[in-house]
């Protein structure tokens, strides 16, 4: 009886592995192809839907720098970019808005999380229109105040307001910008200030 | 003595941190006529104050406060909540903490002319002299850059070729 039991246990594992592999990936597990439009055709009585490949765009030959690691480091534009540089950060998300993985891209760790935040501020500030999250058919979205913004560290509907500001010694500041980018070259020549 | 006044034109988009040096033209010393007494300061004309922009989370966090007087008359309004309520208070409220703390600073406010959007009365837009540079530059979106300068900016790395987006 024991034994039985120590030869059910790990038998069931199994069957949970093979019940839910199937039936949980058969339609994620498809052939992944390159980027695709969908034409349709309509010829008589039938229609013909298909998805032609379109061009993967490809790297600028020529890059000055070709012994980096990542493309940034490659394009030499460490220190160099920020939330308004929409056509560098455009490279880097996906049609709906958000980022691309870190192993696709192949930037290093620190520049794909500066860049995730520049994203993150430029779509606050309202640079990306076109890559908004898709809405379910038929839903209008109530009309909130517009309010410009730029350089939003935090969501908006997460921030509370500042009811006591504290004494001269104990302020309590508003947070601007990332400190991810605190490396920043300023060619102006004044310092950048992360907290009004 | 015949009084010089101007009348300056500073066209908000999207800025507010960096009026100082725009309505310095109130206190007129770049004027090499400037005396303390002496009343020759300009008129400055702001208008689109409805699309002001604030950095940071600071229509959330920042907190105008004032108190009425009387007892349990303490208000406690948010940046979003008071543009909401009166769109120019908030460049008006920012200007008078900026001018200098003397009984000139009434006067200089009356010199202020606030609109939050472009319509402007008829005898002070026929007054209008200099437009005054913006503080600051507004960034462009996405869709307002052309085709061509899309296409001078080189692609940073190619994606593999399996890969769906």
């Amino acid at each position: 009886m024991a034994a039985l039991s120590v030869l059910v246990y790990p038998c069931r594992r199994l069957l949970w592995g093979l019940l839910a592999g199937p039936i949980a990936t058969s339609w994620a597990r498809l052939p992944a192809r390159g980027f695709r439009e969908v034409v349709e055709i309509q010829e008589g009585k039938t229609t013909i839907v298909e998805g032609r490949l379109t061009g993967t765009p490809k790297e600028s030959p020529n890059p000055p720098n070709p012994s980096g690691q990542c493309p940034i480091c490659r394009w030499n534009l460490k220190h160099k970019y920020g939330y308004e540089d929409v056509l560098l950060l455009s490279q880097f998300i996906r049609p709906l808005g958000g980022m691309l993985p870190r192993r696709i891209t192949g930037l290093c760790l620190e520049e794909h999380r500066k860049i995730e935040e520049c994203v993150k501020m430029a779509h606050r500030a309202g640079l990306f229109p076109n890559h908004r999250p898709r809405l379910p058919e038929g839903f209008v979205p109530k009309s909130k105040p517009q309010l410009n913004r730029y350089l939003t560290r935090w969501s908006p509907r997460s921030v509370k307001p500042i009811y006591n500001k504290g004494h001269r010694w104990n302020k309590v500041r508003m947070a601007v910008g990332s400190p991810l980018l605190k490396d920043n070259v300023s060619y102006s020549g004044r310092p950048l200030v992360l907290y009004h | 003595m015949e009084s010089l006044a101007s009348l300056n034109l500073i066209r908000l988009e999207n800025q507010l941190q960096k009026l100082q040096n725009q309505f310095r033209k109130l206190i007129p010393l770049h004027k090499p006529i400037y005396h303390q007494l002496s009343d020759c300061g300009d008129h400055v004309v702001i208008m689109n104050t409805r699309h002001i922009a604030f950095s940071g989370n600071k229509w959330e966090q920042k907190v105008y406060s004032s108190h009425t007087g009387y007892p349990g008359g303490f208000k406690q309004v948010t940046a979003a909540q008071l543009h909401q309520k009166d769109p120019v208070a908030i460049v008006k409220l920012a200007i008078y903490g900026m001018l200098p703390k003397n009984l000139h600073r009434r006067t200089l406010m009356q010199r202020l002319h606030l609109f939050p959007d472009e319509d402007i009365p008829e005898d002070i837009r026929k007054n209008l002299v200099e437009e005054l540079p913006q503080p600051r530059k507004v960034p462009k979106r996405l869709d307002e850059y052309t085709q061509e300068e899309i296409e001078a900016f080189p692609r940073l790395w190619s994606p593999p070729e399996d890969y769906r987006l």
